[in-house]
């Protein structure tokens, strides 16, 4: 029995009745560059092809000839909006491997900025969502409000995008002083921002008429297509690496993940919008629980000339499209041999969408490959 | 879909009335206080080392000279140039700077249509926007990528080691020589300050890389006493590792000794010499220290004879008989200088020039001379009773030392001096079981020892008395009456220190069993007359500086006896020179 | 997960088990049970999500190290398959029918190592690289730096100064020429 995504429909394409046209690869809204084949009958969907490769390729190359301090500059740029999970994850696969064991007020403030980075990263989704289906004031709100959260990490770290800030052994440094309170001010203006798109974007009939029922994920596709995040949880599928294998300090901290049932692009972005709540709420619970004194960095003894301890480790965290993770293999030498990063939406942006294009009109397509939060340069890496 | 979906959107029109989330002047913003902006860089504290150039990911930093600045000691007088075209502002660059010269500012916008503008020298181009705020990224002490600690040397503690002339420091182990050359920064500004320019870097690399066989080969190349060097070397360039600027500096003596000390007995096997075919040419070197021993060596890699005249009945020159053995054990020294031996170079034992030999014949029998023959001979103060039995120089004495002798010494003992021969007679003193004082006549910030040295003395229970001179010494009741001035710092002479000056009527008389003059030492010209070399107003000869090449063709000095009593490694450094110059006398 | 490696390691023949962490456990597989392994995991014992292929280049042992990670959603873990493949003409089963992920990945594979899945559905079309025509990139012996300095040029008037060298040639040019021929002679001599 042929598994249902090698089904392939056999199209006489000499028969006059299909046209292709292309979308991309110019930046088609948040997703970043990537290219859409699309083999249309009349407005429907009979075949997509996806193509990558036109945003930032080879960073892993990159890296095995780098040495490991070196490629820390380099991780970040693996993911625009959400750049701190590749940081945390490239400096927690070289601690595991090297067995650096970080400060507890490290561990905090690590969470703290993957929980502000999520934040950022999931209203400018919400946001280019939106945008997808001409929705552009909430595409304008949501970039405002990323951009007070960019202040923030400014303050933070010291960059706006690319924050650079999760060193192996630790963060750079200190908050600045007054940095919670700020933080606070703009938690509850994001509270305020997601009243207002519940009321504009989530009761809109514009919205709903084409978000509703479009693009539905059946559960028994989530294993075979390895999809992970909102996007797994909207179908039913309860997996969270926050709260199912509990790295930093996400075990001390009280929280559910967000669940849905029907796997259409509304719920799944309900569901991020659920996500910005979420998160807004973990922030409070760090800010409340984080210890105020203490050593943020345990210095590596030997930065030039570290040598890694060889070995090999898959280190995973929860980024705001799924699940993402970093295979790192050492032979001992100051370069890694390999990191492979696994990319969260590396089997959505293609395996899947090629699948669930079908059928789809050339309208939608672009609203449902903004909902499988794609991200190009996760693949190309 | 109900009427709520479509009346609910025009919520939106709630946010026409509110303030805007934008700000007025977006170009004029101010990033934050720890914003990673442009570069900026103190010229005055960079030292050129180009540790920025190394860590930076994507090449953004290149080492350029600028024009008004030279290299000087410690200071490579290069500045990075940051193209702003590859820089991506992580930091890193500040993060591992030494010195904390670099930082940045939190400026981050200039337009310009002109691409060139965006590569610059920070510190030296003037620029437009030149930052004069001191807000941006600096380096805390907490975000030094760089290890500030050294690596301690394992030894006995004071007590212990002042009862024993055995070696009190027993060496790195493996891991810590690794810890200790993996704190290095590569960036070879030690190399300079090397008198014998040691590939420093290369070295310590060799040893973070395990393959301490190359190592030696390494050391080899510029110096052939590592093990002694390893011991017993006054280090110039700790004093310019550029990790000293704001923690310990790179304890490359240690590493040295740590190569030595893992390898000496497989050295022949390690470096086969293979010296290139005999040219049939013969030096003669006077003098078997570690000039004499560093020019044989080099003579015999070049293909030439090699024959050194020494005036004792072992080689080994001031190593030998002016360090004594808790320092420089005597077995260490003898198998470095059997495996340069061991070389073909023919060693002709008590034969002192002037006495057994004249310089004449010497010149005669080889085809070119290397005179090097040390400052063997204590200078004396123009004080009254030098003469006094239990005045002893201190030449003199650490030869006794050397030669196993243990005289007994009485149970005080004055050292006047401040050098390292002082440091060196006082700790052998303490040694002998006698309580030690030193007089110096400046402080301790003037004295030419060592600073560890002279750490470890007054660990051992040295007393040092400063700003105090001897004038006179006499005999009284069997012991000797020292009378001592106090001194006072006056106006800076010409070598830069201030002269010290007496106070009257601050006279006082310490009395003592024996008293060691190690107030300096002097080359002894005279043994050399039959043949005219020219000497300079101190005694030394005078040679062209760059060849070491005297007023007498074929004539070549160096070491002490041409600089004046300085370290060993100053008189490797000419025994190097001098075996190259005269194999380029030799080529024509 | 124990007990998997112990069931496991009945029915096929596993080495060098590495369980660094709790929820996850490295192993090395044949390459000829590799398709066993895998079913075995995914039917048995409910691995039946697969996280990632990675392939590592091993050119000093002129192998491929490819990784297969596995997890398992009741138990919470992750199971990590090693297997070893030649370096020369590289080929392995693919395994484009249980999962859908593996197609991207195994063509991936194609492109960066140059290992091939026969069966599986557009492996042989460009993934990332379009026109490229040197070896596949992610292979150990395709040298980044020289490809791009080949390939692109640098930007005019690019010079740089080694701080030794700089010091040497400004403070000590003689002792550095001693220093030179003198180093060049002990090297030659000690060939």
């Amino acid at each position: 029995m042929r598994p249902i995504w090698n089904d392939t429909k056999d199209l006489d394409l000499k028969s006059g009745k299909y046209v292709k046209i292309w979308q991309g690869p110019q930046h088609p809204g948040v997703t970043g560059n990537m290219a859409l084949e699309i083999l249309l009958e009349g407005d429907e969907i009979m075949q997509l092809n996806t193509h990558v490769g036109y945003l930032h390729r080879g960073f892993e190359k990159l890296m095995e000839r780098r040495k490991y301090i070196k490629c820390f500059p380099i991780v970040c740029r693996i993911c625009v909006p959400e750049p701190d999970t590749n940081e945390y994850l490239f400096a927690t696969a070289a601690e595991d491997l090297a067995g650096i064991e970080i400060p507890e007020r490290a561990k905090w403030l690590r969470a703290l900025n993957l929980e502000m980075a999520r934040l950022g990263a999931t209203i400018m989704g919400i946001g280019g969502q939106a945008g997808s289906f001409g929705l552009g004031t909430i595409g304008q709100w949501s970039v405002a409000h990323r951009d007070l959260i960019l202040d923030l990490f400014e303050e933070l770290t010291g960059g706006r995008i690319y924050h650079m800030y999760m060193l192996p052994g630790g963060v750079r440094h200190e908050p600045p002083a007054g940095f919670e309170d700020r933080l606070e001010k703009v938690l509850v203006k994001t509270e305020k921002l997601m009243y207002d798109i519940d009321k504009v974007m989530f009761n809109n009939y514009v919205f709903k008429s084409r978000a509703v029922g479009l693009g539905v994920l059946p559960k028994e596709w989530i294993k075979p297509f390895g999809v992970t995040g909102t996007t797994a949880r909207a179908s039913g599928v309860k997996y969270d690496v926050r709260k199912d294998h509990p790295y930093l300090i996400y075990d001390q901290l009280d929280f559910e993940p967000t669940t849905g049932t029907v796997g259409d692009v509304y719920e799944r972005t309900v569901l991020r919008k659920k996500e910005v709540l979420l998160s807004v709420d973990l922030i409070r619970q760090i800010l409340a629980k984080m210890p105020r004194t203490g050593s943020v960095r345990t210095k590596i003894p030997d930065i030039l000339h570290w040598k890694v301890p060889a070995g090999e480790t898959y280190v995973k965290a929860e980024s705001g499209r799924g699940e993402y993770g970093y295979y790192m293999v050492s032979d001992g030498s100051e370069y890694p041999r390999r990191v492979h990063v696994r990319g969260a939406s590396y089997t959505h942006a293609m395996a899947l969408l090629e699948k669930m294009a079908e059928g789809v009109t050339n309208a939608d397509i672009f609203g449902l490959m903004v909902s499988l939060q794609t991200c190009p340069p996760e693949i190309e890496r | 879909m109900s009427l709520k979906d479509i009346i609910s959107p025009f919520y939106a029109w709630k946010r026409a009335f509110e303030k805007p989330y934008t700000i007025k002047d977006p170009v004029n913003r101010k990033a934050a206080d720890l914003y990673r902006g442009f570069h900026t860089n103190d010229i005055e504290k960079c030292i050129g080392c180009g540790s920025c150039e190394e860590i930076c990911q994507n090449e953004a930093i290149d080492m350029v000279e600028v024009a008004e600045l030279v290299a000087t000691k410690g200071n490579s007088g290069l500045k990075p140039l940051i193209d702003y075209g590859r820089c991506c502002w992580c930091a890193l660059c500040v993060d591992i700077c030494p010195t904390t010269s670099l930082g940045m500012s939190n400026d981050y916008t200039w337009l310009s249509e002109d691409p060139e503008v965006y590569r610059f020298v920070p510190g030296i181009d003037e620029l437009p926007w030149a930052n004069e705020s001191e807000k941006g990224y600096k380096r805390g002490d907490e975000s030094w990528l760089v290890n500030g600690e050294r690596e301690k040397m394992p030894e006995q503690e004071a007590d212990e080691r002042k009862n024993t002339f055995d070696e009190f420091q027993d060496g790195y182990t493996d891991e810590q020589a690794i810890i200790e050359a993996n704190r290095c920064l590569d960036c070879g500004i030690c190399v300079q300050a090397c008198p014998t320019h040691m590939d420093i870097p290369q070295y310590i690399k060799a040893i973070r890389d395990g393959k301490l066989d190359e190592g030696l080969r390494i050391m080899f190349q510029t110096n052939p006493m590592v093990e002694a060097c390893g011991r017993i070397c006054t280090a110039k360039c700790e004093t310019v590792c550029a990790v000293g600027h704001e923690g310990k500096p790179i304890a490359i003596r240690w590493l040295k000794r740590y190569i030595g000390d893992k390898t000496y007995d497989r050295k022949d096997e390690i470096i086969d010499l293979k010296p290139k075919p005999a040219s049939g040419k013969k030096v003669g070197i006077i003098g078997g220290g570690p000039a004499g021993l560093t020019a044989a060596y080099y003579l015999r890699t070049l293909g030439h004879d090699a024959v050194i005249y020494e005036m004792h009945d072992k080689l080994g020159g001031m190593l030998k008989w002016g360090i004594p053995d808790y320092r420089l054990p005597a077995d260490v020294l003898q198998r470095e200088i059997d495996y340069i031996i061991r070389q073909d170079v023919e060693v002709k034992y008590n034969t002192k020039v002037g006495k057994d030999i004249m310089l004449e014949d010497i010149h005669k029998e080889n085809d070119a001379v290397f005179v090097c023959i040390g400052a063997q001979l204590g200078t004396e103060m123009p004080i009254e009773g030098l003469d006094t039995e239990g005045v002893l120089s201190g030449v003199g004495f650490l030869e006794k030392i050397g030669k196993g002798e243990r005289p007994d010494l009485g149970k005080d003992v004055v050292v006047v001096g401040g050098g390292n021969t002082a440091m060196d007679c006082c700790r052998s003193s303490v040694r002998l079981g006698s309580d030690v004082k030193v007089v110096y006549r400046r402080t301790e910030k003037e004295m030419p020892a060592d600073e560890i040295e002279i750490i470890e003395a007054k660990e051992e229970g040295v007393d040092i008395q400063i700003l105090t001179s001897p004038v006179k010494i006499e005999k009284k009741d069997g012991r000797l009456a020292i009378e001592c001035i106090k001194m006072e710092l006056g106006e800076p002479d010409k070598s830069g220190r201030r002269r010290p000056e007496p106070v009257k009527g601050s006279e006082y008389t310490i009395i003592a069993d024996t008293c060691i003059m190690a107030v300096g030492q002097k080359v002894e010209p005279e043994i050399m007359k039959d043949l005219d070399i020219k000497l300079t107003r101190w005694g030394t000869f005078e040679v062209n500086t760059d060849t070491l090449k005297s007023n007498q063709d074929t004539i070549y000095a160096g070491g002490d006896c041409e600089t004046g009593p300085d370290d060993a490694i100053r008189a490797i450094a000419a025994g190097k020179k001098a075996a190259y110059f005269i194999d380029k006398q030799f080529k024509g | 997960m124990k007990d998997m490696i112990e069931r496991l390691a009945s029915k096929f023949n596993i080495k060098d088990i590495n369980e660094h962490k709790s929820n996850q456990v490295f192993f090395t597989a044949e390459k000829i049970d590799i398709e066993g392994v895998i079913l075995y995991l995914k039917e048995f014992e409910k691995y039946d999500q697969l996280t990632m292929i990675s392939c590592v280049d091993y050119i000093e042992d002129g192998k491929f190290q490819l990784t297969y990670l596995l997890r398992n959603y009741d138990l919470n873990n992750d199971a990590c398959i090693r297997v070893y493949i030649d370096r020369e003409n590289p080929t392995m089963t693919s395994i484009n029918e249980l999962w859908a992920a593996a197609r991207v990945y195994e063509r991936e594979l194609k492109e960066m190592f140059g290992i091939d899945f026969p069966g599986c559905p557009r492996v042989d079309d460009p993934f990332v690289l379009e026109g490229w025509d040197t070896i596949p990139p992610m292979r150990k012996d395709f040298d980044t730096k020289k490809y791009s300095e080949e390939t692109y040029f640098p930007r005019e008037g690019r010079t740089k100064k080694d701080p030794t060298e700089q010091m040497a040639e400004k403070m000590y040019p003689v002792e550095e020429e001693v220093k030179k021929s003198i180093t060049k002679v002990f090297r030659d001599n000690s060939k």
